[in-house]
C-alpha cells in the first residue's frame, strides 16, 4: 500500500441550509503522513473529512489526491476510505465479509477475497474471529475490523471520523498505539479527526487546530504546544494561565506586558506593537513555587491541592485581586499542604504574549472555585 | 364499589362484548343445525367442515349441504389466491419502492408524497372500488379478476410501504455510506446492504398484505363485475333470507385459527428482529 498526498486548494463548504461549515482553507497533507484535524464538536473538522472522501461537495476550491482532482468523483471511486465515528459494520455479515465486502465490489474473486480478509484479519490479531457476526464482538475488536475493512481495499488515503471515541480509557490508549503502528507499517495516509488534544499529540506527525470552520495551525504536537499561534489554540491544546494585559516595553524577541500581576516578561513571537492589548500565555507546569528568577515573580495563596497521581494540581490565587492560577508539579510526597503565602512565577521563555482572542471552552470555566 | 372493581368489571364486559361473537360462531360451527344456533342444540357434527371435502353422495344426502354449490365456492377461494399472488409481490414491490424514495430521496416534495401514496389507505374502500370500475370500464377494460388486482393494489401497497418505511428508518445511514466508501455501486449496496436488513420487515409487510387482500370485501365487490372472491362469495352466502349455511361458520373458525397462528408468529419475528 502507498500512500498519497491530499490537498486542499481554497476549498470551503456551505450546506443547503446556509450554514458555512468550512470557510475557504488551504491544506497539505503529505504522502504517508499521520495528519489529524483538531478542534471542538461542530468545528468543521468532520465535514472537510467527508469533502476529502466525496460525501460532501465543496461549495468552492479544489480537493487532489496525490495529484488527481477529486472534483465530480463518486466515493466509491475515489482513492479514499473511511472509518466512521461509529464504524458502520454491516450488522448481518461475519467479520470476514465485512472485511471482504470492498473487494466484492471490486469484483475479485471469492477464495481470493478472503484470503485476503484473513491475511488483513491477521494483521490486526483477529484471526480466530473471521466466523462471527460484528455483534459477537468487543468495541476494541470491532474498531479492528473496521480497519481492517477499509485497509482491504488498498485506500492511499485512510480518513478516520473519531473513530476511538466510544471506546473506554484504557482501550483507547492502547488503540493508539496500535493505530499508530499499523499506520507506519502500510505507509498510508491517514487523516485523523479528533477532539481529544492527547490523541492528536501522541498519534500524530502533524496536527491542524479548527476552530468555527478556520484552520488555525498546522505543525507538529511540539509546535503546537509549545509554539500556539492563537489565543485558541493555545487554550484548546493543553491547559494553560491566561493573563491579559497590555505591552509597555520591547526587548527584543521579548515583551514587557503589564498586568494584574505587575510586569511580567514573555516571548514575543508575532512582534505585537507597543501599547497593544495582549493576554500572556503560561502552562501550568511552567509555573514554578519559590522561583530563583526575579523576574515574573508574585505573592499567592494556595487554595487547592488536586493529586492527579504523577503530578499535583495547585490552585492558586495571586497578587492582590486573587488572580486565579494553576501550577503542575511533580509529585514528590504528601508536600504542598500549607496554606500559607509563598511566591510563585515563571521563566519569560516559558510565557508567551499572543493578541487576544476566543478561548476554547474547556469545562473548567463552569467549575466552582 | 371501588375503583379498581369497577375497571375490572369494565374491562370484563369490554371482552365479552369482544369475543363472544366469535366464541358463539365457534360453537355454532360444530351444532348440527341450520340456521346456525346456540339455544337450539342438535348435537356435535363436523359436517359443517367436512363439506370442503366430503363425497358427493354424502353431499347430496344432505338436506342443506345439496343446497351449496361446493364447486363455485373452492373456485371463488382459488379466485382469492390467484388475487393475492399477483397483488402481494406487486405491493412489496411498489411499497419498497415508495419507502425507499421518502427515506433516502429526500426531497421537498416528500411531504406531498407521503399523503398521496397513503390517501387510498385512508379513502373509503366503496370509493376506491367504484373508482376503479368507473376507470378501467371508461378504458374499456371489463370488471373482473383484473380490476379486482387494481383496485386492492391501490390500498393494499401502502401497508409494505409504512411497515418498511419504519425498519428503513432504524438503519444507520452510515451503513449505505460505508458500503459506498469501499466501492460498491448503489445497485449492490441495495441487494447486499439494505435487502437483507429489510427481510423480516418484508416478511411481515408480505403477510399483512396478504391478509388484506384475501378479507378486502368492500372495493372488491365493485370492482369484481362478473367473477368472484372468497369474501364476496361469504358475503353473498351470508345474505340468504332463510339464514346462512353453518358452513359460513367453519369458515370463520378456520380463518380464526390461521389468524391467530399469524400473529404469534409476527410477534415472534419481531421479537427476533429487536434482538
Amino acid at each position: 500500500m502507498i500512500g498519497k498526498d491530499v490537498t486542499l486548494l481554497g476549498v470551503s463548504v456551505t450546506y443547503s441550509n446556509g450554514f458555512t461549515a468550512v470557510h475557504p482553507t488551504d491544506l497539505l497533507v503529505r504522502a504517508g503522513e499521520f495528519f489529524s484535524i483538531l478542534g471542538p464538536s461542530g468545528c468543521g473538522k468532520t465535514t472537510i473529512l467527508r469533502a476529502v472522501s466525496g460525501f460532501v461537495t465543496p461549495a468552492a476550491g479544489q480537493i487532489k489526491i496525490g495529484g488527481q482532482d477529486m472534483a465530480g468523483l463518486p466515493p466509491n471511486q475515489r482513492p479514499t476510505a473511511l472509518i466512521f465515528q461509529n464504524l458502520a459494520l454491516f450488522p448481518l455479515m461475519s467479520v470476514r465479509d465485512n472485511v471482504a465486502f470492498g473487494l466484492e465490489a471490486r469484483g475479485v474473486s471469492r477464495r481470493v477475497r478472503q484470503r485476503r480478509a484473513d491475511a488483513l484479519l491477521d494483521l490486526v490479531a483477529l484471526g480466530d474471529q473471521a466466523d462471527k457476526l460484528p455483534g459477537a464482538l468487543s468495541g476494541g475488536q470491532r474498531q479492528r475490523v473496521a480497519i481492517a475493512r477499509a485497509l482491504a481495499v488498498e485506500p492511499a488515503v485512510l480518513l478516520l471520523d473519531e473513530p476511538l471515541s466510544a471506546l473506554d480509557l484504557k482501550l483507547r490508549q492502547h488503540m493508539r498505539a496500535e493505530l499508530r503502528s499499523l499506520q507506519k507499517q502500510t505507509g498510508v495516509t491517514f487523516i485523523y479527526i479528533t477532539h481529544d488534544q492527547s490523541e492528536a499529540l501522541t498519534m500524530s506527525d502533524r496536527i491542524a487546530v479548527m476552530n468555527g470552520g478556520k484552520i488555525e495551525q498546522v505543525g507538529t504536537g511540539d509546535d503546537i504546544y509549545s509554539n500556539p499561534a492563537s489565543a485558541f489554540v493555545a487554550s484548546f491544546v493543553g491547559e494553560v494561565n491566561t493573563l491579559p494585559g497590555r505591552i509597555i516595553r520591547q526587548e527584543g524577541a521579548l515583551a514587557q506586558v503589564e498586568t494584574s500581576l505587575g510586569p511580567i516578561i514573555a516571548r514575543n513571537p508575532q512582534n505585537m506593537p507597543l501599547g497593544g492589548s495582549c493576554v500572556v500565555f503560561v502552562r501550568p507546569e511552567s509555573v514554578q513555587l519559590q522561583p530563583q528568577m526575579p523576574t515574573n515573580r508574585f505573592q499567592v495563596v494556595l487554595e487547592r491541592r488536586d493529586l492527579e497521581g504523577a503530578f499535583v494540581t495547585l490552585r492558586l490565587l495571586a497578587g492582590q485581586g486573587r488572580q486565579p492560577i494553576i501550577a503542575h508539579l511533580p509529585n514528590t510526597g504528601p508536600t504542598h499542604a500549607s496554606t500559607s503565602l509563598t511566591s510563585a512565577g515563571f521563566d519569560p521563555q516559558a510565557a508567551l504574549v499572543l493578541p487576544q482572542g476566543t478561548l476554547a471552552h474547556t469545562g473548567r470555566e463552569d467549575m466552582p472555585r | 364499589m371501588t375503583s379498581s372493581r369497577l375497571l375490572n368489571l369494565y374491562t370484563g364486559a369490554f371482552l365479552i362484548f369482544m369475543f363472544a361473537p366469535l366464541v358463539l360462531m365457534i360453537v355454532t360451527s360444530f351444532n348440527d343445525t341450520s340456521p346456525p344456533s346456540v339455544t337450539d342444540w342438535r348435537g356435535l357434527t363436523g359436517k359443517w367442515y367436512a363439506f370442503f371435502w366430503m363425497d358427493e353422495a354424502a353431499l347430496r344426502a344432505d338436506p342443506v349441504l345439496r343446497a351449496l354449490d361446493r364447486g363455485r365456492f373452492v373456485g371463488c377461494f382459488g379466485n382469492s389466491l390467484q388475487i393475492a399472488g399477483i397483488v402481494v409481490p406487486l405491493a412489496l414491490v411498489l411499497g419498497l419502492s415508495g419507502a425507499v424514495m421518502l427515506t433516502r430521496w429526500q426531497s421537498r416534495a416528500n411531504g406531498l408524497l407521503w399523503w398521496v401514496l397513503l390517501s387510498p389507505m385512508l379513502a373509503p374502500g366503496i370509493v376506491l372500488g367504484l373508482s376503479a370500475l368507473v376507470f378501467w370500464g371508461r378504458i374499456g377494460v371489463d370488471a373482473g379478476m383484473f380490476t379486482i388486482i387494481a383496485a386492492q393494489l391501490t390500498f393494499v401497497a401502502g401497508y409494505p410501504m409504512l411497515i418498511i418505511m419504519a425498519r428503513l428508518q432504524r438503519q444507520p445511514v452510515e451503513l449505505e455510506e460505508a458500503a459506498m466508501d469501499l466501492g460498491a455501486s448503489p445497485l449492490r449496496i441495495f441487494a447486499r446492504i439494505t435487502l437483507p436488513f429489510l427481510a423480516p420487515a418484508l416478511f411481515s409487510a408480505g403477510v399483512i398484505a396478504f391478509l388484506a387482500s384475501i378479507e378486502n370485501y368492500n372495493t372488491t365487490m365493485f370492482a369484481k363485475g362478473g367473477s368472484c372472491t372468497f369474501a364476496t362469495e361469504i358475503g353473498a352466502m351470508a345474505r340468504n333470507p332463510n339464514g346462512h349455511p353453518p358452513v359460513i361458520n367453519a369458515v370463520g373458525t378456520v380463518i380464526i385459527l390461521l389468524t391467530v397462528g399469524f400473529a404469534v408468529t409476527h410477534a415472534l419475528l419481531q421479537r427476533r428482529e429487536r434482538a
